[in-house]
């Protein structure tokens, strides 16, 4: 098991050969007789929508799951990892989607936490790590605090962790998924730096243009198995997505303009404070309109304030200071500042969190007690202080049949169903009971293509009869497609405006990072633009 | 203000100076001349005067020495919480079982016990149980049962019933209660007369009216031998929480504490927890009295029998004994109303010496409340 | 169904099993002890006794249970339903009322009493972030103290040869049993906790409020972005669950004993945990769980008297309880994944609407 990385065996072409794995996984897609071959010193992507088995199956080559059939092999040798410990004795190391890393820790204790026996933890480590450091272009001092450093630096210093494991073959976990563009690209040159050094890479992505700009090779998972595997210099980004899917690619785009002059939300001076006593503002000066019919949507690189926005319009936190206000389904206008969650969901705010699973849903309860969630004190779910349970049962059916959610039946557990249909049902949950405003983080975050375009349609739809929407997302190309207005968040503040028709996602990029304002548009602040 | 605090700062310092000698009296094994004034420092009492020595022996020993068959007898015993082997009240019981079977060849009795968090209807059931096996007579260990066998008794009118240390009225009941504020007294009295501290301790095992009697008396007796001890007095679990008679690390724990204040004598009337006393007693130097049993000689107290001057004697054996007896003479009118010191049915014990040296004096005060010129009280 | 009843028949059999190697061990019978076990549920007053006890221990399992479905773990039950046995005790004592009217009046006292001792945790751990198991095991001890001062006779106490209670209760405030000749008498209060099963049962499955508690107990995060204040919901689980409490000891005081005193048994609250983890914190369960705690500690009296170490009941409560526990979380896995598998296989058979269903 514990072959190092300059063994005899290291020669061997191919670095990583997985050959008819099968998964039975409780779940809805297992991996069935999948097939992959990695040969030394390339970047191989795999590619699918999720739910297509990429997950499961890079959790197998890094031992945190074993396969019902199948082998693998690794530097020509099989191997049969029981753990992770073992994948990373072998020189596999996987770089996670969320990072594992510790806030409190300085970039050196992150690194070396858990692997003092390799070198130490004096000089001989140092030594190491700068070294690495320098190979992988992370500038951050071995000694700052990781809470200090950006997304991408945190990224760096976990792909510098799995290297001063002794990986040379290293699994990308959706790198780019919380990287601005300008990052991304620097993400890349340093993957193609390492790969000249001899590293091998397994790049897990749906973004097909970054699979066709970084990849050597490409292989397509579609419902557990392999599709195909690919040159992407001789395929276009359609193909490898007709791939994927099996039928045509859905877009996000809204077509004509639904909005109209009607304010709904109404949201000035907001200011939330940091609970920690100090005087540093999470949000500041937050001004903003949701007219009916109007998307809003709100770019920023994660952690400049959108969740915190999203929660304080839903009443979990507290404001600051300033005011919030909503005209509901009778027309009267609502101050809802310091309003419970409950108040406002009655005035009529849907709400789609950006964690399903924790905010969302109930998962050991069956479907129809999760309708019942957020809607437990209206009809028809509620009868007075009691519960409608036949009530709740059928409008449970309607949701399911109406989202196209894929259940045996609606006493099933929130948590048997996968993602995608999770969210499915809660979109279908928060538009069946025509809120006003729908706030909705990361709407698709997380599910698969399919899913994703009937969750676009279901939003635009809404959209269109009226429904107010504010979107906070990390994709880029999903905000462009579907708002009608865009905010830039940063560091708690709305910085910028953009006209979606018009703007590109590198300028939204640089909008987000602080390094440019978007000088486009002359919209006046809260202007409506067709 | 400024006067005030330092009046306080000086009786702090004055009381800690007691202290102090308190300790070195302790160290040295040996009190006395430390000049600390007045009593309750660092040095033994001031007695009071002597009671005047007993006439002849303490009671007349009444002999019986009708042979008694016992036979036929299946006795039942229920016993309360900690059960044979407690090492005090519920062992006392079992010895008089023990001896009405060799003196009078009862069979095995059937023996039960409590838990400690059982119901009532456990107790009823224990005895309706034992009842109704054909065991009889059956008694009831602990005035934990008194309801209990007044429920029970009246089903079974010709079996007969005893309940050790509770009053209960019923013509098939018979109650086997003692003056333990009698015994008590002598115990304090002796605790008065060897402590070099005049400082004494009593630990009881549970807030009862029952345990309050033996607090009464001791707290009484060491007041009458030595008008200015000081006495410390706790109790291991407040009434309601039986656990007290069952909690041998809670009492070392009480022990150290009085031990700590200077208390140099400890009495304990706690069951099974005394043996936490005994231990503290051994560790910090200083000398106990044991309860219900002659606890000097108990098998599982060897270990600390050392510090073990005297036991107020409850003699429940002897009550449970003479009750098997009167029953297999079928005449239980001739038992006495109350096992007190006229009847030897509490006193002290003198194995292991330690109290030789004032066995007149003890038995001077017994005399004096055999003859009623002592009235001890049973409430503290 | 199935995922209900298999765990505690899997925990029985096992705890079974365990217990006759610890006989054996101990040079006991075990089918002696069994049988004895069995054969003594008909005899005599064992039944009533039985079901007189699974009463106390019902409400117990039940107060416990409110607080368990919100993920709360009320140990305070212990020090809650004596403080409310003590009060409801001493009110019930001093009042004349006609009957009916003292009872109810006494069962009321005794509700509040016991949801008031559940307030002090229940604020502690809403403003302060005390949690609930610290605060109520500190109460526990303080409930002790109370009690004893209460019935001291200096207080409301009265002496009764050695034995200190409250005032007795006089008849009108009594709650007539159900007589069974010589086996005993069934206490009336039956039928009161069973009462308060089913409105137990019914506000879990049927009210908004019940709605609210399951949702915070299942997952906070989520039921706080439903919209449900979760400190309100722990706060009121804690008063009501203290409510329940309040009435653990009325059983005994109405049907039998009249008086609350240094002799009324402890350590119900803590038996009300292990019920309510035997029944899942389900009405019937707990019932269930109840009744087989009961015949259990009624075996405890007939084993001591057939000469088997009593203490062999204990042993099979707690294995019954521990494994009841692992059965269930064993199962609860296995349903799990067995469920999504169904899932999955469902969605497998029809492999066209995967695809077509994009867009509606």
């Amino acid at each position: 098991m514990s072959s190092s990385t300059s063994d005899g065996a290291a020669d061997h072409p191919d670095a990583v050969v997985l050959s008819g794995i099968t998964k039975r996984f409780p779940g809805v897609v297992a991996n069935s007789d999948v097939n992959l071959t990695v040969r030394r010193g390339e970047v191989h992507a795999v590619c699918g929508e999720n739910g297509a088995g990429k997950s499961t199956l890079m959790k197998i080559l890094y031992g945190m799951q074993q396969p019902d059939e199948g082998s693998i092999e690794v530097d020509g040798g099989p191997v049969r990892f029981r753990n992770p410990q073992e994948a990373i004795r072998a020189g596999i190391g996987m770089v996670h989607q969320h990072f594992m890393l510790a806030d409190n820790l300085t970039v050196r204790e992150n690194v070396l936490l858990g692997a003092e026996k390799l070198f130490g933890i004096g000089s001989a480590a140092r030594k190491r790590l700068a070294e690495l450091a320098e190979r992988t272009g992370l500038r951050a001092g071995p000694d700052t605090l990781t809470e200090r450093l950006g997304v991408a630096d945190r990224q760096r210093v976990e792909i510098v962790k799995v290297l001063y494991r002794g990986a040379r073959i290293v699994i990308l976990d959706e790198p780019t998924a919380v990287l601005v563009p300008q990052e991304v690209d620097e993400l890349f040159d340093t993957v193609r730096t390492m790969r000249d050094q001899g590293y091998t890479f397994i790049f897990i992505s749906h973004k097909l243009d970054e699979v066709r700009a970084l990849a050597d090779t490409v292989t397509v998972l579609r419902g557990g198995t392999t599709v195909g595997t690919v040159d992407p210099q001789v395929v276009s980004s359609r193909q490898l997505a007709e791939m994927m899917v099996g039928s045509e690619l859905p877009s996000p785009d809204t077509r004509e303009s639904t909005v109209t002059t009607h304010e709904l939300l109404r949201v000035r001076e907001l200011r939330l404070d940091a609970d920690d006593g100090s005087d540093r503002a999470l949000l500041d000066q937050i001004n903003m309109t949701v007219h009916a019919g109007e998307v809003l949507g709100i770019a920023g690189i994660e952690g400049n304030g959108q969740t915190e926005l999203v929660e304080t319009l839903m009443g979990i936190r507290k404001a600051s200071g300033g005011t919030i206000e909503l005209e509901d389904a009778e027309g009267r206008v609502r101050d809802l500042t310091h309003a419970s969650t409950r108040r406002r969901r009655e005035a009529g705010i849907g709400y789609i969190p950006e964690d399903r699973t924790r905010y969302g849903l109930l998962l050991s309860q069956p479907l129809w007690a999760n309708r019942m969630l957020g809607y437990q004190s209206r009809p028809p779910v509620a009868k007075g202080q009691l519960i409608d349970r036949g009530a709740a049962r059928s409008s449970t059916e309607e949701i399911v049949a109406g989202y196209d959610i894929r259940t045996p039946n609606i006493e099933v557990a929130a948590a048997s169903l996968s993602g995608g249909n999770q969210q499915k049902f809660i979109v279908g949950r928060e538009l069946s009971c025509d809120p006003v405003l729908l706030v909705a983080a990361h709407p698709t975050r997380g599910v698969d293509v399919g899913a994703q375009a009937m969750i676009w349609e279901q939003i635009r739809q809404a959209r269109h009869r009226g429904l107010a929407v504010l979107l906070i997302s990390a994709d880029l190309d999903e905000l462009i497609g579907l708002s009608d207005t865009i905010r830039v968040m940063l560091r708690g503040r709305l910085v910028s405006e953009a006209d979606p028709a018009r703007v590109t996602p590198t300028e939204l990029g640089e909008a987000m990072t602080g390094v440019s304002e978007i000088h486009q548009a002359e919209v006046p602040d809260e202007g409506v633009q067709g | 203000m400024r006067r005030k605090r330092g009046a306080v700062a000086s009786r702090l310092a004055a009381i800690s100076f007691a202290g102090v000698l308190a300790l070195t009296g302790c160290a040295k094994d040996s009190g006395g001349d430390n000049g600390a004034e007045g009593g309750g420092g660092g040095q033994p009492c001031q007695l009071a005067e002597k009671p005047p020595a007993a006439q002849g022996g303490a009671a007349e020993e009444k002999e019986d020495n009708e042979k008694v068959d016992a036979s036929k007898l299946k006795v039942g015993l229920a016993y309360d919480v900690g059960g044979r082997g407690d090492a005090s009240f519920n062992d006392a019981a079992a010895a008089g079982v023990d001896k009405a079977e060799t003196d009078m060849g009862a069979p095995n009795a059937k023996e039960t016990t409590a838990t400690a968090t059982e119901s009532e209807d456990a107790k009823r059931s224990r005895l309706r149980q034992m009842a109704a096996d054909g065991h009889n007579p059956v008694i009831a260990v602990g005035f934990a049962y008194a309801e209990s066998v007044k429920q029970v008794a009246p089903q079974f009118p010709e079996t007969k019933f005893a309940i050790i240390d509770e009053q209960v009225e019923a013509p098939n009941v018979t109650s086997l209660v003692f003056a333990e504020e009698q015994g008590s007294f002598l115990a304090g009295v002796a605790a008065a007369y060897k402590s070099k501290t005049c400082h004494v301790g009593f630990i009881g095992g549970v807030d009862t009216p029952l345990i309050q009697k033996f607090e009464a008396g001791f707290v009484q007796g060491a007041k009458a031998a030595a008008p200015d001890i000081k006495i410390e007095s706790d109790y291991l679990t407040p009434a309601g929480d039986i656990s007290g008679f069952n909690d041998p690390s809670k009492a070392n724990v009480k022990a150290k504490g009085q031990l700590d204040k200077g208390a140099d004598v400890l009495y304990h009337a706690s069951g099974a927890s005394g043996k936490g006393v005994f231990e503290a007693a051994k560790a910090g130097g200083a000398q106990a009295i044991g309860v219900d049993s002659d606890q000097y000689n108990d098998k599982t107290l060897k270990g600390v029998r050392n510090v073990i001057m005297t036991s107020m004697i409850k003699r429940v054996d002897v009550a449970v004994y003479d009750f098997i007896r009167a029953v297999a003479k079928n005449d239980v009118s001739t038992l006495p109303e109350r096992f007190d010191l006229s009847e030897d049915g509490v006193g002290y014990s003198t194995s292991g010496g330690k109290v030789d040296d004032i066995t007149d004096v003890l038995d001077g005060y017994k005399q004096q409340i055999v003859d009623g010129k002592i009235k001890v009280s049973d409430k503290p | 169904m199935r995922a209900r009843l298999l765990p505690p028949a899997l925990a029985i059999v096992f705890a079974t099993l365990l217990c006759s190697v610890a006989l054996l061990i101990s040079g006991a019978n075990p089918l002696d002890a069994m049988s004895t076990m069995g054969a003594q549920m008909f005899r005599g007053t064992t039944a009533v006794d039985t079901i007189n006890s699974a009463t106390v221990y019902y409400l117990a399992g039940l107060a416990v249970a409110v607080g368990f479905q919100m993920n709360l773990f009320n140990i305070g039950v212990e020090g809650q339903y004596r403080f409310a046995a003590v009060v409801a005790a001493i009110v019930g004592g001093a009042i004349e009322l006609p009957p009916v009217l003292h009872a109810l009046v006494i069962i009321l006292v005794a509700a509040f009493a016991g949801a008031a001792y559940a307030t002090i945790p229940a604020i502690l751990k809403v403003a302060r972030g005390v949690h609930e198991v610290i605060s109520t095991i500190m109460l526990n001890a303080i409930a002790g103290g109370i009690v004893a001062f209460l019935i001291n006779p200096e207080q409301f106490g009265v002496l009764s040869g050695n034995s200190v209670s409250t005032e007795p209760i006089s008849e009108s405030g009594w709650i007539p049993g159900v007589p069974f000749g010589n086996a005993g008498t069934v206490f009336g209060f039956v039928v009161i906790a069973a009462l308060l099963g089913f409105g137990y049962w019914v506000l879990l499955n049927r009210t908004r409020f019940g709605f609210d508690l399951k949702a915070c107990g299942e997952s906070p995060t989520a039921a706080i972005a439903g919209g449900i204040d979760a400190k309100k919901m722990a706060f009121v689980a804690l008063v009501v669950s203290g409510a329940v409490a309040g009435l653990v000891a009325l059983p005994e005081i109405l049907g039998r004993d009249h008086v609350y005193g240094i002799n009324s048994t402890t350590g119900y609250g803590f038996t009300g945990i292990a019920v309510a983890l035997l029944g899942r914190n389900h009405p019937a369960g707990i019932a269930f769980g109840a009744v087989l705690w009961a015949w259990l500690d009624k075996s405890a009296v007939s084993l001591d008297n057939i000469g088997i170490p009593q203490e062999i009941t204990t042993i099979m409560q707690g294995t019954i309880v521990l494994s009841v526990v692992v059965a269930y979380e064993v199962v609860r896995r296995a349903e799990m994944a067995a469920e999504q598998r169904r899932v999955g296989r469902a969605l497998a058979d029809e492999p066209a609407g995967v695809r077509e269903g994009g867009a509606v």
